[in-house]
């Protein structure tokens, strides 16, 4: 009996956790549920039954503004993603199997940028951005978000290397492969989950980005969804159902990561943090 | 012989775009902010950049007080994060640590702070805290806890107290994540051990759990404090620094003077001295860490 209750209140304690949590997603969701009136009237989360309006997801996708920016976002994050991971994953594979000065050196290069204020590169970029004519392009936020998600790509896919077996490459060598070309042949695609892990957490990154984007970009055609998510927060104070409609879709990718991915990333952090 | 040299040479191939790109994206610029911390460079008179030696920094350290006051509020805020979230962490590991159905799930949860937007989530929760149809203030007025509805983010106590706690709700899944990691780590046989010996469960936590977490908790406090000293985007978006620069951070002060007074000289140098102050807390960091062991 004691046991029992003891067990209940540890389940309560997590619900209660995890309520506090997710409360300004549960509540986003509630509200992009609402119409604009019952936002502001009914103040329970989520709305009654049959009250239930789903007008504000077709209402935000005709906003044109917006729709660009949901496909600026897309093709930003994809190209980062692409770039990320090829460059990532080269480079995850030398430190992972070549030993020497030279990669240990580079790793702790990576480490100590880790420290960098974003702020002090993103000043001086934004000048040479303007002299190269970069400013205001997305090639220009492209190259930013390849750099801003590197080292975690890097670390990440080293760990994912590290834990397939050297005999692969062996036996590949043995056949007469190159080593060049038993990774390409033999390592990258028994990888094939690390590599998709890694490829969704730059896209959700860069996704997600809103300092550089904010810096670098100033054209309305060519924000990205949290720049025009902004927007919308200063012009439409007044319908916040409208915006949480706006912000659920912004929000999208990032539940599918967390959904499908998040073993994998939790245990990234997990070999990351241990080993120190 | 011959075979191990050229397998190197691969090696040094494979390194080669990442390192270019590093160099170029990030140290490149990184030291040509330090050589634009000794002009005068102003977006409004570009082409007229002159060096004017250690000006900008005596300029700053003598006269300028929002430096000064967002620097004490940058400290406040980023020990504050990590005070709260390391406390909070551990005690939500702990609590998932234990044995219980559907931990991949309530872990999915817990990442949710961490892992959306920060534009969304900022957007939320001015929505949760608004003074007139905010759900909180409706709440807490309902529970009879308050007659007037809080002015969250715009008095002065109040504004800070609210972005560090939503700073701390944004970081501590990361504390929580990385911790329980930990936990995880540590050998169950310890725990059995100390059973046999007639240990309590709070007892084992302070003797086994925690000693065995020394060397997480290092790097996971020290990334943290690092994060939260240069975080821009979590106050940004809730307050931009106000109300009349009660919640002014760093990053935020070199923000506007780089991009709103056209300063980028003068921000530069104000950069390179958050690098610094970020240095001695790290230092500081380091050393109490290291007479706890």
């Amino acid at each position: 009996m004691k046991r029992a209750i003891s067990r209940m209140i540890m389940y309560l304690v997590t619900f209660a956790v995890c309520f506090l949590l997710a409360l300004p997603v549960i509540s986003m969701f509630g509200t992009s549920l609402k119409t604009k009136t019952m936002a502001m009237s009914d103040l329970g989360m989520f709305p009654k039954f049959q009250d239930v309006y789903l007008g504000n997801f077709s209402k935000v996708l005709h906003v044109e503004s917006f729709v660009k920016s949901i496909f600026n976002s897309i093709f930003v994050s994809v190209v980062a993603m692409i770039f990320c991971v090829l460059i990532a994953a080269f480079a995850g594979y030398a430190i992972s199997r070549f030993k020497g000065k030279i990669f240990s050196g580079f790793i702790g290069l990576l480490l100590v940028l880790q420290m960098l204020p974003m702020m002090l590169t993103l000043i001086p970029m934004f000048m040479i951005y303007k002299g190269l004519g970069l400013n205001n392009t997305h090639a220009g936020l492209i190259v930013a978000y390849i750099s801003f998600s590197l080292t975690f790509a890097i670390w990440l896919l080293k760990g994912f290397f590290d834990s397939v077996p050297m005999e692969l490459e062996e036996s590949g060598l043995i056949d007469g492969c190159s080593q060049f070309q038993a990774f390409i042949r033999i390592i990258l695609p028994i990888s094939k989950p690390g590599l998709a892990t890694v490829a969704i957490f730059t896209f959700v990154r860069s996704w997600n980005e809103y300092m550089m984007a904010r810096i670098l970009i100033q054209t309305d055609e060519l924000k990205t969804i949290n720049l025009a998510l902004q927007k919308f927060v200063q012009e439409n104070l007044v319908d916040w159902s409208l915006l949480s409609a706006g912000a659920v879709i912004a929000t999208v990718p990032t539940l599918l990561f967390l959904l499908f991915a998040q073993k994998y990333l939790v245990q990234g952090l997990m070999a990351g943090a241990v080993k120190g | 012989m011959q075979k191990k040299k050229k397998s190197k040479r691969l090696g040094y191939l494979m390194l080669l775009p990442a390192l270019a790109v590093i160099l170029l994206i990030q140290i490149y610029p990184f030291l040509d902010g330090f050589k634009l911390s000794f002009t005068n460079s102003n977006l409004l008179s570009p082409g007229k950049e002159k060096f004017i030696g250690v000006q900008n920094y005596i300029d700053i350290l003598t006269k300028d007080k929002e430096f000064y006051s967002s620097l004490s509020f940058s400290f406040i805020y980023a020990i504050s994060i990590v005070v709260f979230s390391y406390v909070l962490g551990m005690l939500i590991a702990a609590l998932l640590n234990m044995n219980m159905k559907g931990r991949g799930i309530y872990r999915a949860v817990i990442l949710m702070p961490w892992v959306i937007a920060p534009m969304v989530m900022a957007a939320n929760w001015l929505w949760l805290l608004n003074d007139q149809f905010g759900l909180i203030n409706h709440v807490l007025m309902e529970l009879k806890i308050i007659e007037k509805p809080i002015l969250f983010l715009t008095t002065r106590y109040m504004s800070r107290f609210t972005v560090t706690m939503i700073g701390v709700w944004k970081n501590l899944p990361f504390m929580t994540i990385t911790l329980l990691a930990g936990m995880q780590g540590i050998p169950g046989e310890l725990y059995e051990a100390a059973r046999i010996d007639g240990g309590g469960k709070i007892k084992s936590f302070f003797y086994i759990t925690l000693p065995s977490l020394r060397s997480v908790s290092k790097v996971s406090v020290t990334l943290l404090l690092i994060w939260a000293f240069n975080g821009f985007e979590n106050i940004f978006l809730l307050t931009e620094g106000g109300p009349s620069g009660n919640t002014m951070v760093l990053p935020i002060y070199a923000y506007n003077t780089a991009f709103f007074r056209s300063k980028m000289g003068y921000a530069s140098a104000a950069s390179v001295l958050m690098l610094l102050c970020m240095i001695v807390l790290c230092l500081i960091n380091q050393k109490f860490s290291r007479n706890n062991e």
